[in-house]
């Protein structure tokens, strides 16, 4: 046998015994039988045989007995095997049935669920979808609901500050032409306390005026009025202090010759009234406000100084930001200072630049630099300076560069348009007089160009002044009664002076005519910006 | 008087005399004062006075200064005020009226007034 065995496989010696004591015992009884029947002479040779037969006979029954033990026990674990490779199988086969079952109802399941998530994902989709799609829709109404509240609000804001803008301008064309019958008034009446009155409603209707002037610059209407000279920084100067109520505590301390053109005047006038305003109003009411104008390369710096309130760092750079005039929108303002955002508005358009620091004087100051290309010499003052007399540094290519440049003819058309019917001066529209009383300055060795159109006109103001100032010369006037010799005439005079009330002769010129109520001309001006 | 218009200055009468709106008492001008300045203009000093200073180096009265300058007579007598009160300018009246005859005046006048 070469099949390993179990040790119970081999029959074991012990279990053999019996066998070969059965044998031994059989077979030894046969010897010795066959041997006592057995002659004497064949005892010794058939006991022998007889031995080693029965020796031979035990060895092979024995092995017999083993071997078919032997046969046995392999027999019984062949059938083991057999039973166990047949168990075996059926388990696998029950295992794979088990496992192809298991599989399959995992695939059910797997496509059930599969199933199931499409089912409930289509759901959620279109639940999702849908939401999403009224959502939108909601979304969209308000969009077009935001779209249309925004487009209203654009055009009320629109139609609000075009209103505004328009009354602005009007109020301002109002406030030019009360300005100006004010000052016909004031050339009228000479009684001191009259003229005292005049000049207090004179001061409030440039104080609205000016407020007429903030309204229409942050609504972005034109300026309110257009100089058609460049204007000396001595009148900018005055001209910002005269609309501002605190103007007799402004000192003004300027030696600069400069003046700013005219199409840039109104502007850096109104900035600097709103910055005179502000410093005025911001310090104690009996500091004075000092105002300094100094030449630089550059242009032209003007600083205001107060002795009022120090600004904080928020308040410094919120002023740097309102002035720096990138408040694109009105949104910043807060209805009482308008001041800032107004200066702001007028830097950005006419190039200034303003900046604040702490002033030596305890409170604020402004500098204010008007860049170089506003400025232009100042022309002869036509009242101050008489006929021909020049400018003391007459620089007649810096003069005014609007108005040489843009009409280079300008000169011989307006000698022509001068000497009219009447021989009095036409004046177009962008004409200055400042400009033809210059051209006549720079005419040669001419102490008094004779027919001049302006001589006249010149003359018919001053006849015109004479005849206003001797006029009221009567009981309220102690002009006359002071000078003896002056006395006679001046009564004499006073009793002529109604008489152009009631002259027949029509006046040539609207100047000359006292009669001609100032608002008749008002209306017209009123009506130009409506 | 003045037509509002593109030529007017923008000063208002009342900065040109820092707020005063009469003369005082004791200001000696009248129309026909005639004035004499004693001094150049000098700088800084406010455009009128220098006006007034270059038209009075010959003796001229107040209301030619005062038509000069397109101000009313009161706002020129205050500034020639200051120009006294300061010596530079110096007043005196004029002895005597050149013409006393009331119908010549009349005559100027008219005439004056059909120009």
């Amino acid at each position: 046998m070469t099949a390993p065995t179990h040790p119970g496989d081999r029959p074991s010696l012990r279990r053999l015994a019996p066998t070969i004591a059965l044998t031994a015992v059989v077979s030894a009884l046969a010897v010795v039988a066959a041997v006592t029947a057995a002659p004497h002479s064949v005892r010794v040779p058939l006991a022998l045989g007889g031995s080693a037969a029965a020796l031979l006979l035990c060895a092979a029954v024995t092995w017999a007995v083993h071997a078919g033990r032997a046969a046995r026990g392999a027999r019984r674990r062949l059938e083991t095997v057999s039973q166990d490779i047949g168990r075996l199988l059926q388990q696998q086969a029950r295992t794979t049935e088990e496992a192809r079952q298991e599989q399959q109802r995992l695939i059910d399941e797997l496509a059930q669920q599969r199933s199931e998530f499409a089912d409930s994902f289509e759901q959620e989709r279109a639940r999702i979808h849908q939401d999403s799609s009224q959502e939108l829709d909601w979304y969209r109404q308000e969009n077009t609901r935001l779209a249309a509240g925004l487009e209203r609000a654009n055009r009320e804001r629109a139609s609000a500050i075009a209103a505004a803008s328009n009354a602005a301008g009007r109020m301002q064309a109002l406030a030019t032409a009360t300005l100006a019958d004010l000052r016909a008034m004031e050339e009228r009446h000479t009684g001191e306390d009259v003229l005292a009155d005049l000049l207090h409603l004179d001061h409030r209707t440039a104080q609205a005026g000016r407020l007429a002037d903030s309204i229409a610059v942050l609504t972005g209407a034109r300026s309110g009025r257009r100089w058609a000279r460049p204007i000396s920084m001595e009148s900018i100067l005055r001209g910002a202090m005269g609309r501002i109520s605190g103007y007799r505590r402004v000192r003004v301390h300027s030696v600069s010759e400069a003046a700013v053109a005219g199409h840039a005047a109104e502007g850096v006038m109104h900035a600097l009234a709103e910055l005179l305003d502000n410093a005025a109003n911001f310090s104690p009411p009996t500091a004075e406000v000092h105002v300094y104008v100094e030449e630089v390369p550059s242009g032209v710096i003007v600083s205001v100084e107060d002795s009022g309130l120090v600004m904080g760092d928020v308040q410094l750079r919120r002023a740097e930001q309102a002035v720096a005039g990138d408040t694109s929108g009105l949104g910043g303002l807060t209805g009482t200072r308008l001041g800032l955002a107004v200066v702001g508005r007028l830097a950005a358009k006419h190039g200034l630049k303003v900046s604040f620091r702490p002033s030596a004087r305890g409170g604020t100051g402004v500098l204010m630099l008007v860049p170089q290309d506003l400025l232009a010499r100042p022309v002869a003052e036509e009242p101050a300076l008489p006929n021909g007399t020049p400018s003391p540094e007459p620089v007649p290519a810096q003069a005014d560069p609007v108005h040489e440049s843009a009409e280079p003819d300008d000169a011989a058309t307006e000698d022509e348009d001068a000497d009219g019917p009447t021989g009095l001066p036409r004046r177009r529209r962008g004409r200055t007089l400042a400009e033809a009383e210059r051209k006549a300055a720079h005419q040669p060795a001419e102490p008094r160009p004779a027919p001049a159109a302006e001589d006249a006109r010149v003359r018919a103001a001053r006849f015109n002044s004479f005849r206003q100032a001797v006029r009221p010369a009567g009981p309220d006037s102690d002009a006359g009664s002071e000078a003896h010799g002056t006395s006679g005439a001046a009564d004499e005079t006073a009793r002529y002076a109604p008489a152009p009330t009631h002259d027949p002769v029509p006046a040539p010129h609207p100047e000359s005519d006292p009669k001609a109520p100032s608002h008749q001309h008002a209306y017209p001006e009123g009506d130009t910006t409506s | 008087m003045s037509r509002p218009g593109r030529d007017d200055a923008p000063d208002r009468l009342y900065t040109i005399t820092g707020g005063r709106s009469g003369a005082g008492p004791d200001n000696p001008f009248d129309l026909v004062t005639l004035v004499v300045a004693e001094s150049e203009p000098a700088t800084g000093m406010q455009s009128e006075h220098a006006a007034i200073l270059r038209l009075a180096e010959f003796p001229v009265s107040v209301v030619e200064v005062a038509a000069e300058l397109r101000l009313p007579v009161s706002i020129t007598k205050i500034l020639l005020g200051d120009l006294l009160v300061a010596g530079r300018v110096s007043a005196r009246h004029p002895h005597r009226p050149a013409i006393t005859d009331p119908d010549i005046l009349e005559q100027v006048l008219v005439g004056l007034r059909n120009l």
